[in-house]
Formats: C-alpha cells, sequence, structure tokens
C-alpha cells in the first residue's frame, strides 16, 4: 500500500515533538561527547542562561534590550528609507516607459554588488554610527522592494488603467488609487523579502562597524570566545527576524483581507 | 523583437554612458563630490591598473578574485551537494520531514551572516571559517527550494509514475529530480547570492586575500578609489556566477525552451 | 478473463473533523473486454470509483478486484488515462510512452517497435521528439492514450479523458477511441458527466448519483447499438441523430435531473 499520493501534509504536534527533541536530543549528544571543548560548544540550557543573564547585565556596554533597541532604530531608518524610495520609484518605473528604460540599467549595474561590500562607504560617507548602518539596511532591502513594486505596477490589468483614463482621473491619481491598491500583494511580498535581507544586512554592518546593536554583541562575544553570548545572541537576532516577518504577514493578511486567495 | 531588443541594448548604453558622464562632471570636472568621499574615474581606473599589476593588500587582483571564488565555490559546492539531497528526501519522506523540519524552522531565521562570529570562535580566522559561514548561508535556500520543488510536483505526475510502476533509482532520476529541478534552481539563485553576501562580509571581518579584505583595507587606508574597484569585482563576480548558474539552468531543462529552438 | 468488480464497496472522507460518505455501497462488475462508462453529476463519487480500481485510493468498505485480484497498489496492468493528461513535462513524446515499458523490463527492440505502433495509432507521427508543452491539449491527451495502450493493460481507466479539451477536439478523439475500442477491445471503465460521450462510447453506462454515490441504475447501451446498427455511421454527429441514440440520452438525463430536483435547497 505504498502511495505516494498524500501531498499535503500538515505535521501532527507529535511529529513536531519529535523533531524539536530530535534536534536537541543532537546538540545535547554532539555537547555531552566532547567533539570540542565545552567552551566552544556549550549546551542549549546555558545559552538559554545566558540569553537570560543578558537581560538584566550588560556586556559590550548594555544589556541585550538596549542592543536590541539600538539595532531597531537603525533598522527602522533603513527599511523606512528602503521603503519611502523604492515604493514610488517601483511604481512609477512600471507606469512611465521612460523611467524604466533610465533605471533598470543602473539597478542592474548595482544589483549584484553585495549590501555588506557598501559598509566602506556607508562609514566613509554617514560614521558608523546611525547613518552608516541605515545606508547598509536600506541596501539590503532597497532591491526587493522595488522590484516587487515594479512588477506589481507591470502586472496591473490594463483594463483597469484603461477605465482610469476614461474615468479622466489624472496621473496621480492613477496611481494612487489605481496601481498602488492593485500591486499590494506584490507591493507586500516585496517588502517580506526586504525586510528580511534588511535585516541580515543590519547585522552584516554591525559585525564590521558599530559600537552598539545586537551584531556588535555578537561581535564582542566573539574577541572574549564567549560561545554562549555568541548563540544567545544568535538566537535574539533569529527571534526578532521572525517577529518582523510575523508582523508584516499580519500587515498582509489585514491589506488582503477583501481578496480571495 | 528583434528591433525591441536592439533599442533595449542602444538606451540601455546610453543609460551607462550617461552615467558616466555624470560621474565625470561631479568629480573631476567640477569638483562638486570630493575625492575624498568619491573617486574620480581615472583614479578608479588608475588603482584597477595598480592592484592588477602591482597588487593590494596582500596580492594581485586575480589572486583576490581567485582566492574569493575558490572559498564560494567550495561553500557553495558543498551545501548544494548536501542541501540538494536533504531537501528532496524532506520533501518526498513524511519521517524524514517531521524529524528535519523543526530544525529547519529553528535554524533558518538566523542570517547566515549571525554565524561568522560563531565561525570565527570555532575555527578562528581561516579560510575553513569562511567556507562554514558560505555553506550555512547556501544550506538553507538549497534545502528549502528542493523540498518545496518535490511539494510542487503534481499529484497526477507522482500517481502517473505510480500507475507505470516506475520505482527506486529511476524514479528519482526520472521524476523527483526532473519535476523538482524549476524549484532546485531558484534554490540554488538565493544560494548564491546568499554566498556572495556572506563571503565578503567575512573577509571584510578578517581575511589576507579576496574582495572583502581589499575593501577592508582600503577603508582602512581610506582609499575610495579602491573600495570602489573591489566593490566593482564584487558585482562583477556575483554577476557572471548569477551568468553562469543561468546557463546551467537553461541548458539542464530543455523541455521548457521553445517549440522554434527545435 | 479480465474483470473489475466492485463488491459493495464505500469510501468516506474525513472534512473538516466530519466523515462524510462519497462512495456508498456499490457493486459493479465490468466484464472482461467490455466498454462501461460511469455518468453522473459532480462529486457523486464515480472518480473515486475509478481511482479505486488504479489503486490511487482505498475502500473503506467492501472490495475492489482487477482479474480477480483485490487491488493493493497502482500497476501497469491497470493503465489509467487522466484528466490532466498527467505527461512528464521534461520528457518527450516518444519517452513518455517508453517509460512504462522500460519498468516493465522490455528489451530495446520491442519497445521501440510498441512505442512506433502507438505513435502511428494515435496520429502522433511527427511529434516524437516534441515536449508535451509544445503540444495542443488534444495531441497530449492522444499522447496519454497512447501511454496507456502501450503497456498492454488487462484494463484501462479514463477519468474524464476529454473533459479539458474544446469541443471540435473531444468530438474527433471520441470517434477515435470508439475505433480503437472495436479494434482493439478492452475492459474500460470510462468517467464522464457528458452523457452524449457516454451513450456514444460505452456498452452499458451506469448513473450514479451524489450524497452518498450511489448507483441509480445501468442501462444497456450495447443492445440498442447492436440492434440500431450505430457502427455503421463512422460519424459522431450521424449516431447521435439516430431516434434510438436520443432516446438513450434523454432517458439518462431525466434520470440525472431528478437527482437535481431533489438536490435544489
Amino acid at each position: 500500500m505504498t502511495t505516494r499520493t498524500v501531498r499535503s501534509f500538515k505535521p501532527s504536534w507529535r511529529e513536531t515533538t519529535i523533531g524539536t527533541a530530535a534536534f536537541f536530543g543532537v546538540w545535547y549528544f554532539v555537547a555531552l561527547i566532547g567533539i570540542a571543548p565545552a567552551k566552544f560548544f556549550p549546551m542549549p540550557h546555558e545559552v538559554l542562561a545566558k540569553l537570560f543573564a543578558l537581560t538584566h547585565t550588560q556586556f559590550a556596554g548594555a544589556t541585550l534590550q538596549m542592543h536590541l533597541l539600538s539595532s531597531l532604530h537603525r533598522y527602522a531608518m533603513g527599511f523606512l528609507l528602503a521603503i519611502v524610495i523604492g515604493l514610488p520609484l517601483g511604481l512609477l518605473m512600471g507606469r512611465f516607459r521612460w523611467l524604466d528604460v533610465v533605471v533598470t540599467p543602473l539597478f542592474d549595474a548595482l544589483r549584484f554588488i553585495a549590501p555588506v561590500a557598501w559598509v566602506p562607504f556607508a562609514a566613509l560617507w554617514f560614521g558608523t554610527g546611525i547613518g552608516g548602518p541605515t545606508l547598509i539596511i536600506f541596501a539590503g532591502a532597497f532591491p526587493p522592494i522595488l522590484i516587487n513594486a515594479y512588477r506589481g505596477a507591470r502586472g496591473v490589468d490594463p483594463r483597469y488603467l484603461e477605465a482610469a483614463s476614461m474615468l479622466g482621473i489624472g496621473s496621480f491619481k492613477t496611481i494612487t488609487d489605481v496601481l498602488f491598491p492593485a500591486a499590494i500583494p506584490s507591493i507586500i511580498a516585496g517588502l517580506r523579502v526586504g525586510a528580511g535581507l534588511g535585516w541580515m544586512s543590519l547585522v552584516g554592518a554591525e559585525l564590521i562597524a558599530a559600537n552598539r546593536g545586537v551584531g556588535y554583541l555578537i561581535v564582542k562575544g566573539q574577541s572574549a570566545v564567549d560561545t554562549p553570548i555568541v548563540m544567545a545572541g544568535m538566537i535574539a537576532i533569529g527571534a526578532v527576524g521572525v517577529v518582523i516577518d510575523v508582523v508584516l504577514r499580519k500587515l498582509e493578511k489585514h491589506l488582503l483581507r477583501h481578496r480571495k486567495s | 523583437m528583434k528591433l525591441k531588443s536592439t533599442i533595449g541594448v542602444a538606451s540601455t548604453l546610453a543609460v551607462l554612458v550617461g552615467a558616466m558622464i555624470v560621474w565625470y562632471t561631479v568629480t573631476a570636472a567640477t569638483g562638486w563630490v570630493s575625492p575624498a568621499r568619491f573617486p574620480h574615474p581615472a583614479e578608479t581606473w588608475q588603482s584597477f591598473v595598480a592592484i592588477a599589476t602591482n597588487g593590494y593588500g596582500n596580492g594581485k587582483l586575480h589572486q583576490h578574485v581567485l582566492n574569493s571564488l575558490k572559498l564560494v565555490a567550495m561553500g557553495f559546492g558543498v551545501a548544494v551537494l548536501v542541501g540538494v539531497p536533504l531537501g528532496l528526501l524532506m520533501g518526498y519522506s513524511r519521517k524524514a520531514e517531521a524529524l528535519l523540519n523543526p530544525a529547519f524552522l529553528l535554524l533558518r531565521p538566523i542570517p547566515p551572516l549571525a554565524w561568522i562570529p560563531l565561525a570565527i570562535v570555532w575555527l578562528g580566522l581561516e579560510d575553513a571559517s569562511k567556507v562554514l559561514v558560505i555553506f550555512v548561508a547556501a544550506f538553507v535556500p538549497s534545502v528549502i527550494n528542493s523540498y518545496a520543488g518535490v511539494r510542487q510536483i503534481e499529484a497526477p505526475i507522482l500517481e502517473a509514475a505510480d500507475m507505470l510502476g516506475i520505482r527506486g533509482l529511476t524514479f528519482v532520476r526520472e521524476v523527483l529530480v526532473p519535476g523538482s529541478l524549476p524549484s532546485i534552481f531558484t534554490g540554488l539563485r538565493l544560494s548564491l547570492q546568499a554566498s556572495w553576501t556572506t563571503l565578503v562580509a567575512a573577509e571584510l571581518i578578517g581575511a589576507l586575500y579576496g574582495l572583502g579584505s581589499i575593501l577592508n583595507q582600503a577603508a582602512q587606508d581610506i582609499y575610495p578609489a579602491m573600495i570602489l574597484v573591489a566593490m566593482i569585482f564584487v558585482g562583477l563576480c556575483g554577476a557572471s556566477t548569477t551568468w553562469l548558474l543561468g546557463e546551467l539552468e537553461r541548458r539542464a531543462m530543455p523541455w521548457r525552451r521553445q517549440w522554434g529552438a527545435q | 478473463m479480465s474483470e473489475i468488480t466492485f463488491t459493495n464497496v464505500s469510501r468516506s472522507f474525513e472534512r473538516d473533523g466530519n466523515m462524510f460518505l462519497a462512495v456508498d455501497s456499490v457493486s459493479l462488475t465490468v466484464r472482461d473486454r467490455e466498454f462501461v462508462a460511469i455518468v453522473g453529476p459532480s462529486g457523486c463519487g464515480k472518480t473515486t470509483c475509478m481511482r479505486m480500481a488504479a489503486g490511487l485510493e482505498f475502500p473503506t468498505a467492501g472490495q475492489v478486484t482487477v482479474s480477480g485480484k483485490e487491488v493493493i497498489s497502482p500497476g501497469p496492468d491497470r493503465a489509467v488515462v487522466f484528466q490532466q493528461f498527467a505527461l512528464f513535462p521534461w520528457k518527450t513524446v516518444s519517452e513518455n510512452i517508453d517509460f512504462g515499458l522500460r519498468a516493465k523490463g522490455l528489451d530495446e527492440a520491442e519497445r521501440r517497435r510498441i512505442v512506433e505502433h502507438n505513435i502511428a495509432l494515435m496520429n502522433l507521427r511527427g511529434y516524437e521528439t516534441a515536449f508535451p508543452h509544445q503540444l495542443s491539449g488534444g495531441m497530449q491527451q492522444r499522447v496519454a492514450i497512447a501511454r496507456a495502450y502501450a503497456l498492454d493493460p488487462d484494463v484501462l481507466l479514463m477519468d474524464e479523458p476529454f473533459g479539458a479539451l474544446d469541443a471540435q477536439t473531444r468530438v474527433v478523439m471520441q470517434e477515435e477511441l470508439v475505433k480503437l475500442a472495436r479494434l482493439n477491445p478492452r475492459t474500460v471503465l470510462f468517467i464522464t458527466h457528458a452523457v452524449d460521450e457516454a451513450v456514444y462510447l460505452a456498452d452499458r453506462v451506469v448513473i450514479m448519483t451524489s450524497r452518498p454515490g450511489k448507483i441509480k441504475e445501468i442501462l444497456d447501451v450495447k443492445a440498442v447499438r447492436d440492434a440500431e446498427n450505430w457502427d455503421q455511421h463512422s460519424r459522431i454527429e450521424d449516431v447521435m441523430d439516430l431516434a434510438s441514440f436520443v432516446h438513450l440520452r434523454t432517458r439518462i438525463w431525466k434520470s440525472l435531473r431528478e437527482e437535481h430536483a431533489g438536490d435544489d435547497h
């Protein structure tokens, strides 16, 4: 009775528990057999204890919350900047051919430069405090936001645009009231990808040049050869990434609540 | 179609030439942008010649480029060789999925760059730690997209294979893999992109050779022209390897080409 | 002897926590080399019946046997023609037809002979090296039928094979299937919701009702066809014009409509 036909499959609680237990089991196993000294491979509960300790003792000049807050501050700036520039530009490129012709080659020329490669210029132009990292986050989040807004605008059913021009709706109004709402699914997809890449770029920027933030925290943990701190920081970074994605997914659900899936 | 693409090439060239003129105007011709912030075109060219012939950092340009390429090839290569089969297994076997998926759900949110300090603690600043983080960066998209690829194979296709009595290795080679291939390649493209980002970051943090090490050295020397040269080569390496992957993709899936190609 | 027998077969599904009965105690025998069509409204469980004969689904009660053996898995002795064709997009026309033969372990010369024969039979010459997406829907379904026939199966199971085709292509395919069926009779279970198609193709037509899926009645078309000599007409429209055809069709329509009337809510 081997059928391959059952495809859709939601794991049961039991299976999820077994899988999760397997993950931590392997972790404990590797830590306990001592392939690496305990210092380099702490056990899960040690990492969790450290994570908790970091919330009330300072490391690298601040507690975990302060580092996170500092990272989120820069992140919010860079991400918002990417939205403010990328979203309208993408929509306009989708609407006006000449803009597409001008921007696309420039965009393509810059697209393959990894966002972290901007770190030296970012530091040179804006310093390592707020401005530099903001540019890096921008470099990470901007391309997907622009591309998806562009694709969304290009994908709009031309009948909507024809109807708009027939109704005598002006250019600006057409973009805000027709193009934008129709492109929302694609835009949100771009925001989610951009948010992830932006968050990763922020970590990269803070690893290289910063004096506060979660990336800075784990770099300092590395210099102190304190593996639990590094791992605790990684968990915090991952957790914030998940929260950002959950928020955007909620937003997506809210904005698309009138549409059929 | 032909005409349209010719116009496309011409306008692209025009825009890029225009961008060069603007660059020249704002830096060299008028001095609106100080050379301490962004280099002149001529300066950039001289830096390129200097690093190509005399070297900069700890080597000549081609040594840096080859070292970076080598690390990416190793990390990416191992990630793909391990990740794709694992993803296929997770997509196909419910047991494997139940067992392995939680680990992925837990590890996936951690951005690959956040692994760099851990890799340094474990393996130091040597090449091995860079290969490890590139592996981590490339591994996750490889697995996830291969896994999604299996899930995207339409049920009737699998039923047809069952009905025809296709089993074992033949099933894997001629049904599972080709059916997942479009998604596998999507994963490889993301993996490659992540590999380059991670490599540059890891080399910026500490390396003797490599494009990131040029960036780091030039940043410390406050040498904008060399920063720009290194950035250009980061972009060129990323673009050319992506192009190569695209060619491979086209060749690997001849059935996706149009009838006219026959 | 290749018979398909359903003995008191039921099949229930769970949906949103509720069990519902898709097929309710169906008993039916498709005799050796008989062409049986099941018609019924969508959701009446006719496709589920076919899938149980194919071994793609299993009864929750009762038993399905083919050639006397209980069906426990899919296999090449029960070739399926799917509504969505289900060709392998990465294989050419020839490779698609050949795939099942390779799994059977036939030698190469034999395989080539069978592939060529079936390509000729289904008018696919000249398209041997084309990929499925380069063909029209009708051509794709020809490949799927050729693939099924090439297996030389005991029984053929067809799940609305012409459902995805346009009206003209559909007619051509129906005519060809009739020729094929008369030339090379097989045990066929054919699922459709098109009454015309069922009457034109089948020896017997099974009418199913929905919720739960039950057999309402079975009509013997073959007796009428032989008596009125339908096969002297090669064109479907000529057959459909015959009073005996119209009569049968109307009868089935009425039977189905009674169901629908009871269904209004």
